[in-house]
Formats: C-alpha cells, structure tokens, sequence
C-alpha cells in the first residue's frame, strides 16, 4: 500500500499545472468557445511530449502509464483547458498496441490530431468528441480496429460544453489497423482508458469549482458576514471536497489495477467515471448556486466549470447506463435481460 | 503508487481469524445482540494476553507494536464474526491520552491493565444538555484537600454497568465556559455516589446515563494538569479517528451481493440478474470502494505521521446510512426480520444495519461537526459556530 505519487510523478503534475494555468487561463478558454479547441495550447501540449506520456519508449513515447496521463488530464481539468486530452491520449497507447507507426508518430508529432470514436453505433452516425479538429479517427467497426480520414465539409457542432464536437456524416476512407481477436480486447482497454482519463479531468474541474466556491464564500458579505459562515453554503462544499479527494483515490486505484492487469480493472474504470461526473457535477452547480446571481453571468469563471461538468459526461456515456458497464463487469452479465451490446461497454466482463 | 493490500497483513489476519475462531463463541454472539454491552471480558482477557488490546503500543509496554493497518486488518477478523470490540477501542481513547499525559504513577497504575484486558475504562464527555458540544460541559469538580469532589451527570456512556474506570470531563474553573476550565479524572466506577441507569438504543446497544452525586476522587486520578482538559482531550479526540477498518458501507455491499446471488427472482434466474437491483448494487459498490479508499489513506497517512481530514469519518457514515435504507428497499419485508426470526435474512443483517447505520453520523462527531471542520481547515471558511 503506497498512495503517494513518485517524485516523476509530481514533476509531471507541477510541469502540466504550470503550462495550463499559463496557457489555459479563463479569458482563453472563453476564446476557444464554442469550438473549443486552442491551437496555440495545443502546440505546445504536443511539444511537451504530453501525448506520448503513456506511449511506451521504444514506440516514440515517455515509457509512462495511465497513471502519468491521469495527473495531465487532472490538471487540464482543473483549468478546463480548451484542448482534447483522453480520447488522443488513448488513441495515442492503442495506435502503439496496434502497431500504427506512421500513424502514432504523425499523432505525436502534431502533423494529424487522431482521436477515438468512443459512443456506440457506426462512426458516421455519432457525434465524435473531438469530430471539429481530428484528422483521424481511430473506431471499432464488428472485430476490426479502423482508422477513418475526416471527410471534406464537416461542421462542427456549436455546444455547450466548449468540445469540438462535430459529425463525419460521409466518412468513407477506412484503414483498418487490427482485425482479429485482439480488436475488440484492445479497443476496450483503450475505452477505459478514456473513462479514466475523463474521470480525472473531472477530478481537476470539481477541485478548482470548489476552489472558486470557496474563494467566493470566504470574501462575499451577506447580513453582515461572509456567506461561508453560514452552514448552508459551507456544508455542501464539504461534502464536494471530500468527494472530490474520493474520485481522485478511485482513479488512481483505476489506474494502478489497469497497470497490474487486474480482473477488476475494468469495473474500477466504470466506477471512476460514474462517481467523477457526480462529484464534478455537484461541486460545479454548488459553487454556481452560492454566486448568487452573478454565477448565472458569462463573465463569472464557475459558469465554463458547469456547463463542461455535465458536457465531458454526456459526450462519453450516460452514468445510469455506465452503471450497467460496472454491473456487468463485476457480476457478469445478466441472465435474464440481455441489453443489446455497446461498443465501449464490452467485452471487459469478468 | 501500490493499491495492493500491504502483504504483511495476510499473517496478522490470519492469526486473528484463527483467534476469533476460537475465542468468539456463539454464546458470546448471541449474549452480545441480547444486551448490547459492546463487552466481553473473556474475549477482552484473550486480546490482551496476545497484545492486541493496546495493540499499537511496543511488547514491553503490554502491546504488540502492530501498524495502523495491521490493528485494522486483527479487528475486522474479530468483528467480522461478530466479536464485541466497543470496550477495548474504547477503553484505548483514554489510555492513549493517559499514556502521552498522565503523570509517571497514574500510567504505572492503569496501563498495564488496560494492555492486558483487565481493565475496562467508559467515557464520560457528553452530558444531556451538550450533545456534540462536548465543552458545554455541566459536570462539576471542587478541590478538597488531596481529593476533589465530583457533582453531574453524562449521558450516553456507554458500557459503564461494566467498565473499571470512567474518563470523566469535569468543570473545575466555575468562572469559565467553554472549552477552558475543564479538568479530566479517571473515576474508579466502583465509588459511592455513581448511580447508573441503562438506556435503551433502537440499534440493539445499551448505553447508559451516569449520575455524580459527591463523588470523592483521589487527585493521583486526575489526568493531565487542572483546568487543563482541553489538553487531555484532544489528545483522546485524536485517537479516535485511528479506528479505520474497512467501511461499514462495504461489510453492507458485501451483504447485499451475498443475498442477490442466492436469492431467487421470478423468472428462475436470481436477484443479481434483476436490472434494478444491478444498478442499486453497482451504486453501492463505488460508495464502498470510495469509503474503503478514504480509510485506507487515514491509515496511510497515520504512517507517515500526517494528520488526515475527517473524511472517511464523514464519507463513510452518511454513505451506511442512505445504504442501509435502500438495501431495505430491495430485499423487502423478508429484510425486516430481526435476528431472532428463523426466517431472517442472512440472519437479520439487513434490519440490524438500519437499525445501527443512523447512530453512526452522530457518535464520533456528528456529520455536522466534521463538515464544519473540513469547512474550517481545509477550505479556509470562517468559523460557523459562536467563538465562546
């Protein structure tokens, strides 16, 4: 039992703390609305190797794991910095399983944003995560691990949550990188890496919405004191951090039995997202809701940490179906009421 | 970074598995959900011959220098079947607080006892008026020569129709208020004028109100300095957190999993293949993984000598309580059969758990309390609660 960070670790977390309060600060994540994408952060998250932190050395990559990924997405998080982190990042380690050299080096190196096609259903009827930037997108289509360009004239989705969402209606260039058994297995493995890393970035927006709750509640008056005095406001805020500090244990304990290849990896990586995107969500409309009026203003920062509260979950998964993925993983299946079967939710049953 | 439970731990466990296999009877069990002592002498007597009543302490001193874990991982093993341990965790609040603050003679006298499981010390903080303010203390205490003469009453002291001692906050000072003024007395349960009556819980325990009426204590039994309490106290208070076995809300999980595979549902399969039961379980198991996780980093954190927050004292209580209705829910009527019902679940585990879940956001500081605390010290919040 060891839950402290090596000191590799943390040098990583203060490196990326350091580059997004810098580079992703409130007046440029609003800039990047509502496509959501910075080039120029972006640039640089890709000159600082961030990408290839989980991709082994020998592959072009820093030789780290998830858990060295988790600590960047936490800190991405934390600043809702307006550039993608979990999908490239799993493509990144799945491009390498498959053995996608010129691909993954191109991902690498800047020269193609390739990310992953992570909700159900063929690609062209989805709403792709990074759709609005990606040159390429890495899916699973029956047993086969394909590769599909970005069609010409694709719009990306104006939304709320500052994601370049967009659909690849159309999509037709298809390369496939791995058909076989190992498909499905790698594809899943590459899926709870995206629920890891979304459950960490969640980790960082809730830590930095309770932040700024608090921040606000130790400076505004009301009746004659700050409002952090009364209990109403200061309680719920209690209940977020210890919360938060509960998803940030879950993600790293995610992580480490992904590492171990552990049979109860997959579930922890299921429970990680779920309770992330609850605690994210409560620490974000807490601290919007203790702002008064003025949370409800496009000039007040807790509003870009709500609206990406809810919209980094719902671009992944319904929780409520999620906790069918958790079920299924720790139980095995039902007998009984077989669902039709989701991409991202199979096969990592045990 | 390393989830894996520490391996050392699989000696200790299996040790105290053997241990309660042998000394945790069914007589003991069953005399335990009769009365709700929270007390066994015998099993206390074979804790201490093995050290495991001071268990933390070093082998000269009566203890057998185990880690936060290791005491973690011996209590489960005996709890787990049912091995009443409220007696000697709670005798250790007051001994580890005599043991850092009481004078060369008074440790001399009690300790050795108390590692030995021969002697048994209650705690007397809260008083029917005080509550979680535990410095609303009433309780009065007047020098008298070598002796001090004690006038009161505590509530909610729990096994002292058992205990040798009672850790006993007393208000010296009768100017003061709050928490200055307070002195503390370890009071031999045996002298005239305590009068205790039991008091009834709905969570199958006995606990009791205690009354003082001039009762005469010896000052070689006063803990710490007079009008010091405050001291002594927190010393007491820190230990408390120290207890940090695996969750209640994940002993409940388990529970709930072992009824869904082995009850049967309508369609012939079991309840573990029902989809609402699914979610339910799914739900429950990551509030037990994150309270079993919040317990393990107090632990953690107790090694390397820094202080944790009040979370897993929060986290884990209120997440038992909202469990222990929902499993309710789910296992229906058969779920409320108590234990003495040959017909109860699991042996009326489920009903025993709403019974006592409720308790557990209250004793230990209530929810409130450590909500305040976090808000406070970890958040920067002003204080809530008036200055006195």
């Amino acid at each position: 039992m060891n839950l402290a960070l090596t000191e590799e670790q943390e040098f990583v977390r203060r490196t990326f703390a350091t580059l997004f309060a810098k580079e992703a600060d409130p007046a440029r994540v609003r800039a990047a609305e509502p496509l959501g994408h910075d080039p120029g952060l972006w640039a640089h998250m890709i000159a600082t190797g961030a990408l290839g932190v989980g991709v082994p050395e020998d592959a072009g990559g820093g030789g780290g794991g998830v858990l060295e990924l988790a600590l960047i997405a936490e800190e991405a998080g934390r600043r809702v910095a307006p550039v993608p982190v979990a999908e490239p990042a799993a493509a990144a380690r799945l491009l390498a399983a498959c053995g996608a050299t010129k691909l993954l080096s191109d991902a690498l190196d800047g020269t193609r944003i390739v990310s992953l096609a992570t909700r159900p259903g063929p690609v062209a009827s989805q709403f792709l995560t990074d759709g609005g930037i990606a040159d390429v997108v890495v899916a699973l289509e029956g047993d086969r691990i394909v590769a599909v360009n970005r069609p010409p004239d694709v719009r990306p989705t104006s939304n709320m949550g500052g994601l370049p969402l967009a659909r690849w209606s159309g999509a037709v260039e298809v390369e496939v990188l791995v058909d076989g058994d190992e498909a499905r297995r790698w594809f899943s493995a590459a899926m709870d890496e995206v629920r890891i890393l979304r459950a960490a970035a969640l980790v960082g927006l809730a830590g930095e919405a309770i932040e700024i709750g608090a921040a606000y509640a130790r400076q505004r008056e009301a009746f004659g004191v700050p409002i952090g005095t009364y209990q109403a406001v200061a309680h719920p805020l209690a209940d977020a951090l210890v919360a938060k500090d509960g998803a940030q244990l879950l993600t790293w304990k995610a992580c480490w039995a992904l590492g171990e290849d552990l049979p109860g990896a997959s579930a922890l990586a299921s429970m990680a997202f779920v309770f992330a995107a609850e605690t994210a969500y409560a620490a974000a409309q807490h601290s919007l809701h203790i702002h008064g009026g003025y949370g409800f203003t496009v000039e007040c920062d807790i509003q870009l940490y709500y609206r990406r509260a809810k919209a980094w979950v719902t671009a992944f998964a319904d929780p409520e179906r999620e906790l069918d993925a958790v079920a299924d993983r720790a139980y095995g299946q039902s007998r009984t009421h077989r669902r039709s079967a989701q991409p991202h939710a199979v096969p990592g049953t045990s | 970074m390393d989830f894996h439970e520490p391996s050392h731990l699989k000696g200790i466990r299996a040790e105290a598995e053997a241990f309660a296999a042998e000394h945790v009877t069914a007589e003991m069990v069953e005399e335990e959900l009769r009365t709700g002592d929270g007390v066994s002498r015998s099993l206390l007597r074979a804790m201490g011959a093995k050290g495991w009543v001071a268990s933390m302490w070093p082998p000269e001193e009566g203890g057998a220098g185990l880690d936060p874990f290791e005491t973690a991982a011996m209590l489960g093993a005996i709890r787990a079947v049912g091995g009443p341990t409220v007696g000697p965790g709670t005798t250790m609040l007051s001994a580890n607080a005599i043991r850092a603050l009481g004078s060369p003679a008074l440790r001399a006298r009690i300790l050795p006892g108390v590692a030995a499981g021969e002697t048994l010390i209650c705690l007397g903080y809260t008083e029917p008026e005080g509550g979680s303010d535990v410095f609303a203390c009433k309780t009065r205490s007047v020098r008298d020569g070598d002796e001090w003469v004690i006038n009161g009453q505590k509530m909610f002291t729990t096994f002292a129709h058992r205990a040798d001692y009672c850790f006993l906050l007393t208000r010296s000072d009768p100017e003061s208020r709050g928490p200055h003024g307070l002195t503390m007395f370890l009071v031999p349960m045996g002298t005239p004028g305590i009068e205790i009556q039991a008091v009834r819980t709905m969570g199958y325990e006995r606990t009791n109100i205690v009354f003082y009426n001039d009762v005469r204590v010896s000052d070689d039994l006063r803990v710490g300095e007079p009008e010091q309490g405050l001291h002594v106290m927190r010393a007491a208070l820190e230990a408390e957190q120290n207890v940090a076995p695996s969750s209640r809300t994940s002993q409940l999980y388990e529970a709930a999993v072992a009824w869904a595979r082995q009850t049967p549902d309508p369609d012939g399969a079991t309840m573990l293949d029902d989809p609402s039961v699914r979610r339910r379980l799914a739900r429950m198991a990551i509030d037990a993984e994150v309270a079993d996780l919040l317990g393990y980093r107090v632990a953690f954190l107790e090694q390397l000598g820094a202080k944790p927050g009040p979370h897993a004292a929060l986290f884990g209580p209120e997440t038992y309580v909202r469990w222990s209705k929902e499993v309710m829910d789910m296992v229906g009527p058969a779920g409320t059969a108590d234990w003495t019902d040959p017909d109860a679940v699991l042996g009326g585990t489920f009903e025993y758990h709403f019974r006592c879940s409720v308790a557990s956001t209250i004793y230990g500081g209530s929810s409130e309390v450590l909500r305040s605390l976090i808000a406070e010290q970890l958040l920067g919040l002003p204080r809530s609660r008036p200055k006195s």
